[in-house]
């Protein structure tokens, strides 16, 4: 081989060998602990805690420190964890409480135990939400929940008191003002975001007794009332859609936030954008039921962080347990996460930090909120899960006009069978 | 060995080359290591080892314009079709998603239960003088203090401990607190310890600061590869499907389940499983009849475009450039366009027609406008070849057939049309095939809609056979990897039939058999 080719030779392994031990990670001098979140949640959690480079090393856990990694969505961050094997899994992460159920059949996350004193600091409720199977999952970081925002300029200042009201609203100023719709929703889609107006109208996903304890033998939807309800307030007398309730949550914000709206179901994350331009959030209302003491109820669950299996492989399991106990667990922790979230928090002596907006939504909640059973919901032993089937509903019902009664009455058997199937893992 | 020959700038161009090409590749494999795809790692190291071998020897000339292809092949497309074929043999669900070791060791973590009080300690992790890992833990409500280790638990006098701001005992004698750093860098081994306690029960840290009071219910014996429930005797065994289930209650299954072969089971239920099957069989009757009718109409109006523009008119060019401008867009913006124009309300099809149809909502109308806008998206295509074909058939056949007195219908039912369909077969065929598998459309502009939710359907009126194992694969909380698996080897089965069919009837193979 003459010089030249060894020349060649070497430049080539060299360019390989370079790109290699570039490639190679360095040693990481601090133990970090990664959290995954969503779009939301994780640039809070960023801006609490601090980047990397500036946090104090053990200041939530001895010996570590705590890296952030945020995702584009909710929706992308739950793919995320369905696709993360054990060398690239999170340690903790920050979910809806209904991921537990799944997340446990699918060795995703794992149990924890936390301190009295740190449980103390949470309703049973908040706890039951991240149990499966009564084991805990997670520690309780924020509610999340819906309320209506009544929109007082169109209203003249009034807030209803009862759901005919609003119709009656609608349909006297549809025209002079420009109306879209009455009632739209805004956050949460057509399932979680409606669930206030179902439950209002005489329907929920399942019938529970005053302590929040899922009744599995009783329907959970008044199938005559709610008949009699849809059409009467959502539709004419040809069994058309009146414009009042739409079946389709798009261009909902734009419309109430432009005036074309008088009431909106928004969610707790995002009340900021409505007080930027200018609402009130003492105009947030739990939406009114038939009589003027009853309201429709919304879903007031929470989210929690969860502990990962990944953290046991990744060698971090008791240091991630010490973040959550030190970090979420705390009122120091929750207070400084909670000045950079629109949410309420869940830790009950955060909650003196808690912004107006926030408060509002707290209050919604305690008056009409109701749990968010996640293996029932998801179950689809009726054919379809509660948030594939409630969309479908309103949709059959008042964009392609299907018999009221009779897509009730499947909607019914429907949720009656999951509850059926769901309600068995709760045991 | 010639290594390196040929011109120097050559020689230059090729070693600058290779090497970006290694180098890239081993940045993937390193990746691919470091996340533990050992498989994916090796098949990247392996065709490091041929890059340069092809590359740096003139072992042959042909490989060193057929190896990229034949690695991309073997990376993305032969591997996958093996995967999906080993999966569809699998119980691959939610809840049987893991390895039978995972769900072992998950099966046995939640195996255990906490004391009744629910009692946890405020805890130092440290040495005893032996070396041996203890804990230091301070029990408020009766003011003790204890040191516990694998299996002994020794009761430490108050006078005895050193407690710190929080009244938490820090250190005892003969206990040497672990410094910060060494807790961190120990976790996977404190994780995995059991501290003794008393009778069966046993503390486990909750972090570095805690320990909770646990015993172990299920216990696991390998022997027999079955899990005992020590409280309430229920024996818990492989049921072969993928979960530790109760041998007097089939029911009653442990989790999390694993993915477990069960062979041909999920083919199986394609055929027996009235659930799966009903679906099937619509859906795959529509996705036949969506790739004929789209072959067919895409065809017919590009030939008919071809046709129209083969003679010499005024703007033909510009004719020409307008046709294929559908091509040029992207097919996602298209239809995402069309999705707009077909809505109920505002779109710009029912302000022309006068009406209020509601094109996503009836199966049938929902059928048409998925048509409808594959024919807008596929007949530049087919206007392309066929005038490029047209092109290709000699005038003189027309010619002679005019002077014989044939009718330009005649000529063009008996000479053309026949002469093209002899060249253009293949690519109808290969049209048909990319049809049956035409996601994109069917989840943008449909997706796979209308269905009946509220009667359970799964599938709905437009759903292709990709859609619906899309639907049945990540469509709602409970996914059937394993069933998609099965039905994807079946839409692939045809599909390559399909195209064995076009491959032999073009005959583009002829020279390499």
């Amino acid at each position: 081989m003459n010089s030249k080719k060894i020349v060649s030779l070497a430049a080539a392994l060299g360019v390989v060998a370079s790109s290699l031990l570039g490639a190679t990670p360095a040693m990481a001098e601090d133990k970090v602990i990664t959290v995954w979140a969503d779009e939301t949640r994780g640039p809070a959690l960023s801006k609490a805690l601090g980047s990397l480079a500036d946090q104090t090393e053990g200041e939530w856990a001895t010996g570590y420190k705590i890296k952030v990694v945020s995702y584009s969505s909710f929706d992308a961050l739950k793919e995320a964890l369905d696709k993360a094997t054990a060398n690239t899994g999170p340690d903790v992460v920050i979910g809806a409480n209904d991921w537990v159920a799944t997340g446990v059949k699918n060795g995703k996350v794992a149990p924890l135990t936390l301190p009295a004193s740190v449980r103390a600091n949470y309703t049973a409720g908040a706890l039951t939400d991240l149990s499966y199977q009564g084991k805990l999952y997670g520690i309780p970081i924020s509610m999340n929940n819906t309320a209506m925002l009544v929109n007082t300029k169109l209203t003249g200042g009034k807030k209803p008191a009862t759901f005919a009201e609003m119709v009656d609203f609608y349909t006297k100023n549809k025209t002079s003002k420009k109306l879209s719709a009455g009632l739209c929703v805004a956050g949460g889609g057509m399932s979680f975001g409606a669930i206030g107006v179902l439950n209002a109208l005489g329907g929920a996903p399942y019938a529970t007794d005053s302590k929040g304890a899922v009744l599995t033998t009783k329907d959970p939807i008044d199938v005559t009332a709610m008949t009699a309800n849809v059409k009467k307030y959502l539709l004419d007398s040809k069994g058309k859609s009146t414009g009042f309730f739409p079946a389709d949550s798009t261009g909902c914000k734009d419309n109430f936030l432009a005036g074309k709206v008088p009431y909106a179901v928004i969610g707790n994350w995002e009340w900021k954008d409505y007080v930027a331009k200018g609402f009130n959030m003492n105009n947030l209302v739990s939406v009114p039921g038939m009589t003027k003491t009853t309201f429709g109820k919304s879903f007031a669950s929470v989210s929690g962080a969860m502990l990962t299996t990944y953290a046991e492989t990744n060698g971090n399991a008791t240091g991630a347990k010490s973040f959550l106990n030190n970090f979420f667990g705390s009122a120091t922790g929750v207070v400084l996460y909670a000045r950079h979230e629109q949410r309420p928090p869940a830790h009950k002596a955060a909650s003196g930090a808690v912004s107006d907006g926030a408060k509002a939504f707290s209050r919604t909640g305690n008056q009409a909120g109701m749990p968010q059973i996640g293996d029932i919901l998801g179950n689809s032993a009726g054919g379809k899960n509660f948030w594939d089937a409630l969309p479908a509903y309103w949709t059959a019902v008042l964009i392609e006009g299907k018999d009221v009664a009779a897509e009730t009455k499947k909607l019914n058997t429907l949720f009656k069978k999951n509850v059926a199937e769901g309600s068995k893992s709760l045991k | 060995m010639n290594l390196v020959s040929g011109r120097p700038l050559a020689v230059i161009a090729k070693v600058i080359f290779v090497s970006i090409a290694l180098a890239i590749l081993g940045l993937l494999a390193i990746s691919a290591f470091t996340a533990g795809e050992i498989a994916i790692a090796a098949f990247l190291a392996l065709s490091m080892i041929a890059i340069a071998w092809v590359y740096f020897t003139n072992v042959s000339v042909p490989l060193k314009f057929f190896l990229p292809g034949i690695i991309f092949l073997i990376g993305f497309v032969v591997v996958p079709i093996l995967y999906t074929i080993v999966m569809s043999g699998f119980q691959y669900r939610t809840g049987n998603y893991i390895s039978k070791p995972e769900a072992l060791e998950r099966v046995q973590a939640l195996g255990v239960v906490q004391d009744e009080s629910m009692t946890t300690y405020d805890v130092t992790v440290g040495r005893l003088e032996n070396g041996e890992l203890a804990l230091l833990a301070t029990d408020y409500l009766a003011g003790t203090y204890f040191i516990s280790d694998s299996d002994s638990k020794v009761e430490i006098a108050s006078t005895d401990v050193e407690l710190n701001e929080f009244e938490v005992a820090v250190s005892a004698p003969g206990f040497e607190a672990l410094p910060p750093d060494e807790l961190a860098a120990m976790d996977s081994e404190l994780s995995s310890l059991r501290f003794y306690s008393e009778d069966s029960y046993y503390l486990v840290l909750e972090g570095f600061e805690v320990a909770s009071l646990y015993t172990q219910v299920l216990e696991y014996d390998a022997a027999s590869d079955s899990l005992t429930n020590i409280q309430t005797g229920d024996v818990f065994k492989d049921n072969g499907r993928g979960n530790y289930a109760n041998i007097n209650n089939s029911e009653d299954v442990l989790i999390p389940g694993w993915r477990a072969p069960i062979w041909f089971e999920n083919y199986a239920k394609l055929f027996s499983d009235p659930k799966v099957r009903e679906p099937l069989v619509a859906v795959f009757i529509w996705t036949v009849t969506f790739a004929f009718l789209t072959v067919l109409t895409q065809f017919a109006f590009g030939l008919l475009l071809a046709l129209a523009l083969n003679k010499a008119i005024r703007g033909r060019r510009i004719y020409r450039i307008i046709l294929i401008l559908p091509y040029a867009i992207p097919s996602i913006m298209s239809i995402l366009v069309w999705a707009g124009m077909f809505n109920t309300e505002f779109g710009a099809i029912n302000a022309l027609l006068g009406q209020q149809i509601a094109w996503f909502l009836d199966p049938n109308f929902a059928r048409a406008a998925v048509i409808v806008v594959n024919l807008w998206l596929g007949f530049p295509y087919f206007y392309l070849v066929s005038s490029g074909s047209l092109q290709a058939i000699p005038a003189d056949y027309s010619e002679a057939a005019a002077i014989d007195g044939a009718s330009p219908r005649q000529i063009f039912w008996q000479i053309t049309l026949p002469l093209l369909l002899k060249i253009l077969t293949p690519l109808l065929i290969a049209s048909f095939a990319f049809n049956f598998n035409n996601f994109n459309l069917i989840y943008l502009l449909t997706g796979g809609g209308p269905r009946a939710t509220l009667d359970g359907e799964i599938a709905g009126a437009t759903d292709i056979l990709i859609s619906y194992t899309y639907q049945i694969a990540f469509g709602s909380n409970v996914q059937d990897l394993g069933l998609a698996s099965a039905i994807s080897v079946v839409i692939f089965v045809i599909v390559a039939a399909i195209s064995l069919y076009g491959v032999k009837k073009s005959k583009v193979l002829d020279e390499f058999v």
